[in-house]
This record gives C-alpha cells, sequence and structure tokens, in this order.
C-alpha cells in the first residue's frame, strides 16, 4: 500500500490498478483524434473576432485558392441540417453558420477543408470577413444585460427552496451576517483538445469525438442531421479529460459531419484551444448575496442564498446551487433565488461541480465569517448546526458524516494548534494562516443499462456505453464483475465508449460509478441466477437439488452452504453451456418508468429528488494551510488536507486519485483560474494554457485524502454515492478562510490573487 | 486583435506572425500560415522553394527509418502523428504550452509542437511508443506511473513520461522540490501531481538499482 494506493476499509474496494494503465503508460490507448481512419481530410474552424453584430460578406476567394483546399463550408450550406436543441445533449441551440448574425466572441464562421492540416490553416488564415459591429454587453455588471428569473425560465428550477419566514427570522436575529460573493467565468480546459472526425459509410455515419455522453450525441447529431439515430455510431473509447466540457455536444460536429457528406471524403476537425474557448461550455460567472441570522449560541436561525448567474442571449442555462446549499444545516427560516443575466456570450454550461462550487464557496466563507462574528470556532459552530434531517422538507438524510469527517481531517491537519486570532500565526517572512469548509455533492444515480458474459473457464465480457474520462470507470465496473462472479480482475475484458454498446448515463454529475456498478451487479445476478438454476437441475453433479438462491460463486468455484462445492468449468459442464450472457436494465427508484426508453433516445434520466423519501449527498471537510508572504502577499497552499464520506468505495486507488484531483481543482479556483474577460468588446483575453492559469507541478505540495468508511443502502444497489465531483467543493472557501485567517483581509471574489490582497491591505 | 468600441465596419483578419519568424522566436504555432495581409501580395514565397510542395524527409523514430513526404510546414508532433500514425505523442495546445507533446530528440526533452519535422533530420527521436517493448516489460518510468496511479484520464501521460525519464537523466530529481520544478513544463488538469512526484522518485531508485 501507498499514499496513492491506501489500505481499504470497511466497504472499501482493493486498490486495484487500473485496467486500462498499460495502455495509458505506452501511448496505446486510443483518444478520438488517434483513431486511424484512411483518407482523411483535415477540417480547421474559422471564428468570429467581434461578439455581437451582423456578418455582411465572408471572403472565402483567397482561402478556396489555397493548393490542397477541399472546400468550405459557411453561411448558405447548411440548410440540409438544423440547429441543434438546447438540453438536449447539446450545450447550446445556437446554429451559427444558420443565420449571418454573430451572438458571441470566437462563433463559428466557418469550417474550411483540406487535404492537409497545413493547408486547411493556411486558408483558415486567408477568409476574412465584413461585419456590422455592434457594442456588445460582456459581463455582469455591464450596460445591455438582460435579467430574468431562473424559475419559469428554466425546466431545472420550478421552485425556489424555502421554508419559514425568513424576512422575520432575519429582523429578530441577535447576530446577524450580510455580503456579496462573486465567482468568475472558468474554462474546463481538459488537455484533449475538442475534435469531431465524421466518417460516412453510404447512409451510415461514425462519429470519432471525445463525449461524456456518446448516447446523448448519437441522437443530438442524428436529429440535427435529419436522419434515424441508428445510422449514426459514436466512440469516444478514451476521453483526455472532460470535467463537464464534453457533457453536450456543441454545433461543430454536425456541421463537420454535413462537410464529411458534401465533400465525400471523412474529415478530422481538432479545435485549437484558442478556439476551443468560444466554441464550448464554460463555468457562468456568478454574483451572490447571503443573509444569515444566528442567536448567540450559534444557533442558525435565519438563512438566504440569492444569486445572478451570467448566461447568453439564446439560451436560458442555469447554474443553480439553492438546492444544496439551503440543504446543507439546520437554519431555521430559508428563503432562495436565482436569476439569469443575460450577454452577450456563448451559453455557459456544466463544469466540474457546476452549482455547487460557486454557491458553496458563498455558504462556508460566510459560515466562518458568522462563526467570527459569534466568536466560535468554526468547526464547532457547524457541529451546532448540524442536522441529520434537511431543512427544507424536513426529509432524512440517508447518511450523513460532516462531523466525523470534521473530527478526521482536524485531527490529521492538527487544527488544534491554530490560534484563532487572524495575523497571529508567522514564520518569518510568511504569514501562515489555516481554514476549514465543508464539501457536499448530491448522491445521483441513473437509469443505465449493460451487458455481461460469463465463460466457463472464468473469463469476464462488460460491455456498457459509459465513458472513460479518467475517473477509472473501465476499472471499477471491472472489479465490480470480478467480485460478483468470483473471478479475477484480469480475467474482465471491458468495453466502454460506443454506440454499438448497451447505453449508460452521461458520464455527469458524478453517477457513473454508482449507476454503472449498479446495473454490471444486476447483470452478474442474472448470470449466476441462471447458472444456478442450471445446475441444481442438471443430473450427476454434487449441486444437484439444492436450494439455488443459496449457492455462491467464489474464487471459480460454486459453493453450496453445506460445503459441496463444483469448478466454474465443471458447472457450466454440468449445465451444458459454454457462457452465460446477460443484458440488465437498471431502472433506480425515483426515475421514471420510460427511463431506459429514454436513454435509448440518449436522454440520461437521474433519480428526481423531490421523489426520494430520503435526502442523499455526500459530505466531507477540508483544512488547509496558506502561507501568504508579508511582502509580496504571494500566496502559497503547503498543505491541504481532506476526509470525506461517500459510501462505498470501490477502489481506493481510483478514488484516492479522483479527490485529490478535486481538492488541487478546488486550489485552482481559490487561487489561479479566471477566463478574463474585456469588457470593450466582450472577448476572452486570456485564452490559452500560457494565460489562463492552472497550477502545474511546482505550485501543489502536500494533499492528504482520507476516506472515511461509510455504509449507506439506501442510495443504490452498489452502495456508492460518487466523489468525482465532492473534492472541489468546499476548497474555495476553505482558502479564502485561511487566507483571512493569515491576513485579517476577507477576499469574497475568487480567484483569491496577490493583487486583491495588495489592493485591500 | 482589433478593437471594437461601438458599431462601425470591421475586418476578420488573423494576425500571424511569418512562419520563420515564428520558428525563431518560439512566440507562436510553430506552422502557421503568413499573416493574411502579407499573403494578399505575395501568393507563393518568393525564395522559389514553395513549401506546400511536399518534399521527401528522413526521420530516424525509435530506432526505425521512416521516408515521407511531407509539407514543409509540417510539426514535428503532426508528422508523427497524422503521417507515422505515432498518435501516443498527444496534441494539447499546439504553442508549447502544456507539454503533451514531449519527446525526445537526440535523448533530450523536446516540444514536438514546436519543432518542424524537417529540422528533425539527421536526429534520433524517440516517442513513448519506442520507451518500451510493445509485449515486454515497461520501462521503469512507465511502471512507476502505473504504480503510483501518477495519472487520470491519461492524455498528458505520455508527455508526462517522456519528461519524467529526461528529468532522471538530467539530474534533475534529487528531491521533490526539484522534481516539481522541472516537470512543471507538463501540465496535467486532472492534478495528478503528487503521484507523479512519488512515480518519479520510484523510477529513479530502480533506475539506479538498474
Amino acid at each position: 500500500m501507498s499514499a496513492a494506493a491506501p489500505e481499504p476499509q470497511t466497504n472499501q474496494g482493493k486498490p486495484v490498478p487500473r485496467v486500462d494503465a498499460r495502455l495509458k503508460v505506452t501511448g496505446a490507448a486510443r483518444y478520438a483524434a488517434d483513431e486511424p481512419v484512411n483518407n482523411l481530410a483535415y477540417g480547421l474552424l474559422v471564428t468570429s473576432d467581434i461578439a455581437r453584430g451582423e456578418v455582411n460578406t465572408v471572403d472565402l476567394e483567397q482561402a478556396r485558392g489555397v493548393p490542397g483546399v477541399i472546400g468550405i463550408l459557411s453561411y448558405g450550406d447548411v440548410a440540409e441540417i438544423a440547429p441543434p436543441e438546447f438540453g438536449n445533449a447539446s450545450y447550446t441551440s445556437l446554429g451559427p453558420l444558420h443565420e449571418k448574425k454573430i451572438w458571441h466572441d470566437g462563433q463559428i464562421m466557418a469550417l474550411v477543408v483540406a487535404n492537409t492540416l497545413e493547408a486547411a490553416q493556411e486558408a483558415a488564415f486567408k477568409v476574412t470577413a465584413e461585419y456590422d459591429v455592434q457594442t456588445p454587453t460582456a459581463s455582469l455588471d455591464s450596460d445591455g444585460a438582460e435579467v430574468i428569473e431562473a424559475k419559469g425560465n428554466t425546466e431545472r428550477i420550478k421552485e425556489y427552496p424555502a421554508v419559514g419566514d425568513f424576512a422575520a427570522a432575519f429582523a429578530a436575529a441577535p447576530v446577524t451576517f450580510e455580503a456579496e460573493f462573486r465567482t468568475p467565468t472558468q474554462h474546463h480546459n481538459p488537455i484533449e483538445l475538442f475534435s469531431t472526425t465524421a466518417v460516412w459509410s453510404g447512409e451510415e455515419l461514425t462519429i470519432y469525438e471525445p463525449s461524456q455522453n456518446v448516447y446523448g450525441f448519437r441522437s443530438a447529431v442524428a436529429k440535427q442531421l435529419k436522419m434515424d439515430a441508428s445510422k449514426v455510431r459514436v466512440l469516444s473509447h478514451y476521453v483526455g479529460g472532460g470535467f463537464g466540457s464534453k457533457g453536450p455536444m456543441t454545433p461543430r460536429t454536425a456541421i463537420v459531419a454535413l462537410a464529411a457528406r458534401k465533400f465525400g471524403r471523412p474529415i478530422r476537425c481538432v479545435v485549437t484551444r484558442q478556439q476551443g474557448f468560444t466554441t464550448a461550455s464554460y463555468r457562468a460567472a456568478t454574483r451572490q448575496q447571503v443573509k444569515m441570522g444566528a442567536n448567540r449560541d450559534g444557533k442558525i436561525t435565519a438563512f438566504s442564498h440569492e444569486g445572478w448567474e451570467l448566461c447568453s442571449r439564446v439560451d436560458n442555462y442555469v447554474v443553480g446551487g439553492i438546492e444544496t446549499t439551503t440543504k446543507m444545516y439546520g437554519y431555521g427560516a430559508v428563503a432562495s433565488k436565482v436569476s439569469i443575466v443575460k450577454l452577450d456570450r456563448q451559453t455557459p454550461g456544466y463544469m466540474r461541480s457546476p452549482p455547487e462550487l460557486p454557491y458553496v464557496f458563498a455558504l462556508e466563507t460566510a459560515m466562518d465569517e458568522m462563526a467570527e462574528k459569534l466568536g466560535m470556532d468554526p468547526v464547532e459552530f457547524r457541529r451546532v448546526n448540524d442536522t441529520m434531517k434537511e431543512p427544507i422538507k424536513g426529509k432524512p438524510f440517508s447518511s450523513r458524516a460532516v462531523m466525523p469527517c470534521y473530527d478526521a481531517a482536524a485531527k490529521a491537519f492538527g487544527w488544534s494548534s491554530r490560534n484563532p486570532a487572524p495575523k497571529s500565526m508567522r514564520d518569518g517572512d510568511w504569514l501562515i494562516g489555516m481554514g476549514c469548509a465543508t464539501a457536499i455533492y448530491p448522491t445521483n444515480v441513473a437509469a443505465s443499462t449493460a451487458r455481461v458474459t460469463l465463460h466457463a473457464d472464468g473469463r469476464v465480457r462488460v460491455q456498457t456505453a459509459t465513458h472513460e474520462i479518467g475517473t477509472g470507470v473501465r476499472t471499477v465496473a471491472s472489479q465490480m464483475a470480478a467480485e460478483e462472479l468470483g473471478t479475477e480482475v484480469e480475467k474482465v475484458e471491458i468495453e466502454v465508449g460506443d454506440t454499438m454498446l448497451p447505453p449508460a448515463p452521461v458520464s455527469g454529475g458524478s453517477n457513473s460509478t454508482a449507476s454503472v456498478c449498479s446495473t454490471v451487479l444486476m447483470a452478474c445476478n442474472q448470470i449466476k441466477a441462471k447458472l444456478f438454476e442450471a445446475v441444481v437441475k442438471a443430473e450427476g453433479n454434487p449441486l444437484q437439488g439444492k436450494d439455488p438462491d443459496e449457492l455462491t460463486l467464489e474464487n471459480g468455484v460454486v459453493l453450496a452452504g453445506d460445503g459441496a462445492s463444483l469448478p466454474l468449468g465443471d458447472a457450466f459442464a454440468a449445465a451444458g453451456k459454454a457462457s452465460i450472457e446477460e443484458y440488465a436494465e437498471f431502472t433506480p427508484n425515483a426515475v421514471p418508468k420510460d427511463a431506459v426508453k429514454k436513454l435509448y433516445d440518449g436522454k440520461t434520466s437521474m433519480a428526481e429528488e423531490d421523489k426520494r423519501e430520503k435526502a442523499m449527498f455526500a459530505f466531507g471537510a477540508e483544512f488547509v494551510e496558506v502561507r501568504i508572504n508579508a511582502r509580496t502577499h504571494e500566496i502559497r497552499v503547503p498543505r491541504i488536507v481532506g476526509a470525506f464520506a461517500a459510501g462505498r468505495i470501490m477502489n481506493t486507488r481510483t478514488a484516492h486519485s479522483q479527490l485529490m484531483g478535486g481538492l488541487i481543482w478546488g486550489i485552482s479556483s481559490a487561487l489561479h483560474e479566471e477566463t478574463e474577460v474585456d469588457e470593450r468588446n466582450a472577448r476572452y483575453v486570456n485564452r490559452d494554457l500560457a494565460e489562463y492559469l492552472m497550477p502545474v507541478n511546482a505550485d501543489i505540495k502536500s494533499v492528504e485524502v482520507i476516506m472515511l468508511p461509510e455504509v449507506d443502502t439506501d442510495v443504490n444497489p452498489a452502495g456508492v454515492k460518487g466523489l468525482g465531483e465532492l473534492g472541489n467543493v468546499g476548497t474555495n472557501a476553505a482558502i479564502a478562510n485561511a487566507v483571512y485567517h493569515a491576513t485579517g483581509i476577507r477576499v469574497r471574489e475568487l480567484p483569491i490573487r496577490l493583487e486583491k490582497l495588495l489592493a485591500m491591505s | 486583435m482589433a478593437d471594437h468600441p461601438g458599431t462601425g465596419k470591421s475586418r476578420l483578419s488573423l494576425h500571424r506572425r511569418g512562419f520563420l519568424t515564428a520558428a525563431a522566436t518560439g512566440a507562436t504555432a510553430a506552422v502557421v500560415a503568413r499573416g493574411a495581409e502579407a499573403q494578399t501580395s505575395e501568393a507563393t514565397p518568393a525564395a522559389g522553394v514553395n513549401p506546400r510542395t511536399p518534399r521527401p524527409v528522413t526521420l530516424s523514430v525509435n530506432g526505425q527509418t521512416h521516408e515521407i513526404g511531407l509539407d514543409a510546414r509540417t510539426s514535428l508532433l503532426d508528422a508523427l502523428r497524422d503521417h507515422l500514425r505515432l498518435t501516443g505523442t498527444k496534441k494539447g495546445c499546439d504553442h508549447g504550452q502544456c507539454g503533451a507533446c514531449t519527446v525526445h530528440i537526440d535523448g533530450k526533452r523536446a516540444l514536438s509542437c514546436m519543432s518542424f519535422a524537417v529540422m528533425a533530420e539527421g536526429h534520433e527521436i524517440t516517442t513513448i511508443e519506442g520507451l518500451a517493448a510493445p509485449a515486454g516489460d515497461l520501462h521503469p518510468m512507465q511502471q512507476a506511473f502505473v504504480d503510483q496511479d501518477a495519472f487520470q484520464c491519461g492524455y498528458c501521460t505520455p508527455g508526462q513520461i517522456m519528461s519524467a525519464v529526461a528529468c532522471v537523466k538530467e539530474g534533475h530529481a534529487e528531491n521533490d522540490d526539484d522534481i516539481r520544478e522541472f516537470m512543471s513544463g507538463n501540465l496535467c488538469r486532472c492534478a495528478a501531481y503528487p503521484n507523479i512526484v512519488a512515480a518519479v522518485k520510484q523510477a529513479r531508485d530502480a533506475i539506479r538499482e538498474g
């Protein structure tokens, strides 16, 4: 065992190395743009350099003259396809070539196709355009924004969580806190570039594209191309990081597919890093107002959370987050509201912990500020307001280990050594600050399907169209099958990321391990039932006549309760079978009855919160030490400790990596990341990996992950809560709280950079 | 890029430096066309050599010699990926900012997106595919990345491993801080950094023990 592969505790699976590790370290794992395709042509996007206006002319003449250019798609060339539909696995409803109107910076204006990448690049640079430029509205505070309520204008927010009379409770509270918080635009920036490779064979279309949602892409692109989804195959064997950016399809996919059909050539279009900032989604900037009232003993009596979120003109995407923050503590009276601020920007979308990251930053910073007002230790303030029932509907949590997480993390961190007074701890030129915050993420599970085959020699094949985005889903699904079928992980072969396989939900909302493992479990149980029933009926074997319900399959042997046994191969021989193949449809509680049918049509159905009898969340507590140079205000994070309780851990190695990566994402969001927007022209300024700040190896020091044993049989058959997004929730506030403790400066706007500390000191 | 302070006319114009300048300064993509303004008066380069005309290029990669015809503007990265089908080397930015395309040129780490393929003639190139035999034992660095779970999605991994092998060889793996510093040219968005440091240490010791 090592830090990377922690010793499993109760209800935690072995740290089996990733089943695809060898492929990944040898360069043999094929990502979408690696797939070999014959007679390939190269596509390159041309994008607008204004954010708002009308396109008068696009001059393609010079570009067409470049030797090697096959053709160009631009305005007037896409009548055969429909624009995408927002929400139907597409992040925007904007068909960029359907009208000569520019809605955002870097909007697609043409697709240049050539025999070589070099010719496509030369031609793309030679496309010129003339616009009528209009003054765009760039950000939340700009003139010209249209503000609408999320309720009534979005599918997701049907009502604002509320209970009791907040106004009266807040007015009556002896101690009150009120502040505004801000979070910035951020871009996912997976290291793998966005790409589409479209290959036609007669009327059938194959698309290789990094995707967190192959069935969703299939139905969305088929709809745009006005063809039967059964004629489309989407493959995404390995995804080089998604973080939400590859969950919904972008308008590029159908345009590339159309070009491939028109020009009669397979086309690969790899989007440049710069274009990736404007042709896909991103995390919306927010402004939030938090109000909190408490008694002098620390009990919160009133809580209000209101948000304003950046959005495009064309769609109503909502971040939300109030659904989670309003359930975090036993507040008393609660009010909440969300508004959408419509601007000349492209439509935002899901980015790792989409609602929780910004909204929990506000809540958990407010908790720290309130604790200080009350003169309480921030951990004890949370303990006083801990609750085993969510405060809105009063539903019990299926499990909730917030305080055990705090206690474990506080001990590992050495919280007791902290002097609570701000600016009280120092090491030479370095001011030391310690802060903490709660992590929370809803437990999602969705309808899913899988096919599992068990062969007589103990080999297993698992087939399900989930997505390997780095979570380790291939590994944990293989472990589940191996465990249930009494074989070794090495004997399991797994196929994912292909619409020829049975559908699985979008790999988003941290649902995949729960959904896929529950489905594999179900298929394995079906296999065992079939095998056991055949064996007990077969004559002349030691298990003949036994109760099939009492048989088990362990280490390649079928066992009866009385000790009678039969090796797997002999059991298959007795049953007269070579292999057993079972297809399972997993329909969890609180999803619609037609959820599996919808899944085939590309729509994921997650369990609906209001139909669940219990509130289901994973929790954690995060402690951070910051060191801030007293002269330069340079901010460093020498160590961070997170303790998490997320139900069953399938594999302590992959879970540890996800939580560790999440914590580092939290550091990144707190201190580094912001997509800067030029107020004058609503264009992104830092749209590359040099200017968009994210941590490099030297920025990260000690990261400690503690996984608390937790058993929760309510969440799903696998008992898994999901933790891919848990780690980076709360981190922002823990760091902001530590920065305050070090400096006495309270920064309520992310990211916390030294210029903000200098300006406020 | 021009500002657009108000309503008016604008022209889409993508300013790029000429590729020779780009190659010399490293300030922009190695493979770019000339800026639109230059191209309008000059359909083909005046020097008499048309870079578009495929020219024979001999590349020595992983001990094998390949003769291919290439547009002179082809980057080493694109030559490896698109012409030799060695797709283990990844494109993450095409601007020398992420390190995903790291290969070895004559045993030293180099960003293949920042070199023209023609510049690699006469040099020995090693890619991730050449680090270990296809079916045999992994290189100690590859094994260490597996053992320490030094990746999640795996996309930056070939570049990380090529950098890490060089990092040890350069003598920049003596302590954790050195490893962090000298591995900082390779971004990992999954943020496996602590595990990468552990992997480099494991491999360093394994390589020394031979």
